[in-house]
């Protein structure tokens, strides 16, 4: 029987983005799925869970352009301690550009560690405007991608998928620049404080 | 202003402290990114976390010659670098602009620089290739002008770096 194991490697796993939608896929594997995130402390728990699942779905933001240092230190642990049977690893990336194609970049890292340590790669779902996407109208986009990303993974016909807001780039930075500065009146900063050139000044 | 950021300790002499500093990441406690945004949203412009890393990254901002040395692991920069390369985000602002036809955060005051990546462990031509990819992309995000990847060994690490910084003293 297929089991799937979503790891988020979110440093603010209980708050991010990716456990809503680590909780999307869960929801479209009917009982298949269990969700975990990865903490600085349960790296080897997570190793040794993993001889479990014969799927792992890694959830996580791009970060500096590449995969985030939880992340990055998992595999570092997951390298040293490997599961005997090694699952099929798939990934879910998001990022806060409009951009899907910026993942691109964090998605060949997860493949060289994959090919480096011979976990057979699945499925990619490659998410632009990921930071705001979940609550505006375009989220049917994201539920349908998801949909069809969880599906690939349960039949087992790999594929990667992509999806954004359908919107121009100038519309983007708009909308954008809407959700940072209610993002920054909810702290009681204004758009002018936000927009500070001054570093620690 | 001139700056190496190493994540190993490295014995280099260099004459004029004031033009070159020199930062032993691996020295510094520096903890992960927690990704709460404050420095976008609370306290803009700096970090929340009041280690190590709000001393490094208004340096990384006013260089305009910037010497990276980091050993790469998967096809990226390994612990030590990354981590601050994350707790840098501060040097941006939360709003977004388009470069280069692509969406990317507004920077704050960030000298336009001169990068140069020292990169040691990496084998493999395939993740050579990758982490050239990998600064290309930085270099957008990271303000870099112009910007250098160059692989070498463990062995010959230090002697690399002499040679980068004799550049930047014939400049």
């Amino acid at each position: 029987m297929e089991r799937i194991m979503i790891l988020n490697g979110s440093p603010r796993a209980s708050k991010s983005n990716s456990r809503r939608y680590g909780a999307m896929v869960s929801a479209c594997c009917k009982g298949k799925a269990e969700y975990f995130a990865i903490t600085r402390q349960n790296h080897r728990q997570l190793a040794e869970q993993m001889e479990r699942f014969s799927h792992v779905v890694l959830v996580f933001p791009l970060y500096a352009d590449g995969i985030p240092v939880t992340l990055l230190n998992f595999f570092k642990t997951l390298e040293e301690y490997p599961p005997e049977n090694k699952p099929v690893i798939s990934v879910l990336i998001n990022c806060g550009f409009l951009e899907y194609q910026q993942n691109d970049i964090a998605v060949e890292m997860v493949r060289f560690f994959c090919r480096e340590n011979h976990y057979p790669f699945g499925s990619v779902l490659k998410i632009g405007s990921g930071e705001a996407i979940l609550d505006t109208p375009f989220r049917f986009l994201v539920s349908g991608s998801i949909r069809k990303f969880s599906r690939s993974i349960m039949a087992q016909k790999y594929r990667t998928f992509h999806v954004s807001m359908p919107l121009t780039k100038k519309l983007f930075v708009k909308a954008s620049t809407s959700y940072w500065t209610e993002y920054g009146r909810k702290n009681g900063i204004t758009v002018e404080q936000m927009q500070t050139m001054e570093i620690e000044g | 202003m001139k700056l190496i950021l190493s994540d190993r300790p490295l014995q280099l002499d260099l004459n004029d402290q004031q033009e070159i500093r020199f930062i032993d990441l691996s020295t510094l406690k520096i903890t992960n990114c927690v990704g709460c945004f404050g420095c976008w949203t609370k306290t803009p412009g700096k970090c929340v976390i009041r280690d190590d890393a709000p001393h490094v990254y208004p340096l990384i901002a006013q260089s305009d010659a910037v010497l990276y040395i980091s050993r790469i692991r998967y096809g990226g920069y390994d612990t030590i670098m990354k981590t601050m390369l994350e707790r840098a985000i501060p040097i941006q602002q939360a709003f977004i602009r388009i470069v280069d036809s692509e969406t990317h955060h507004v920077q704050r005051k960030v000298a336009p620089k001169n990068a140069v990546i020292l990169a040691y462990g990496a084998d493999s031509k395939e993740e050579q290739n990758l982490f050239r990819q990998l600064v290309a992309r930085n270099a957008r995000n990271m303000n870099f002008e112009h910007f250098q990847v160059h692989f070498c060994t463990e062995d010959s690490l230090e002697a690399a770096v002499r040679e980068e910084v004799k550049k930047w003293s014939g400049s």
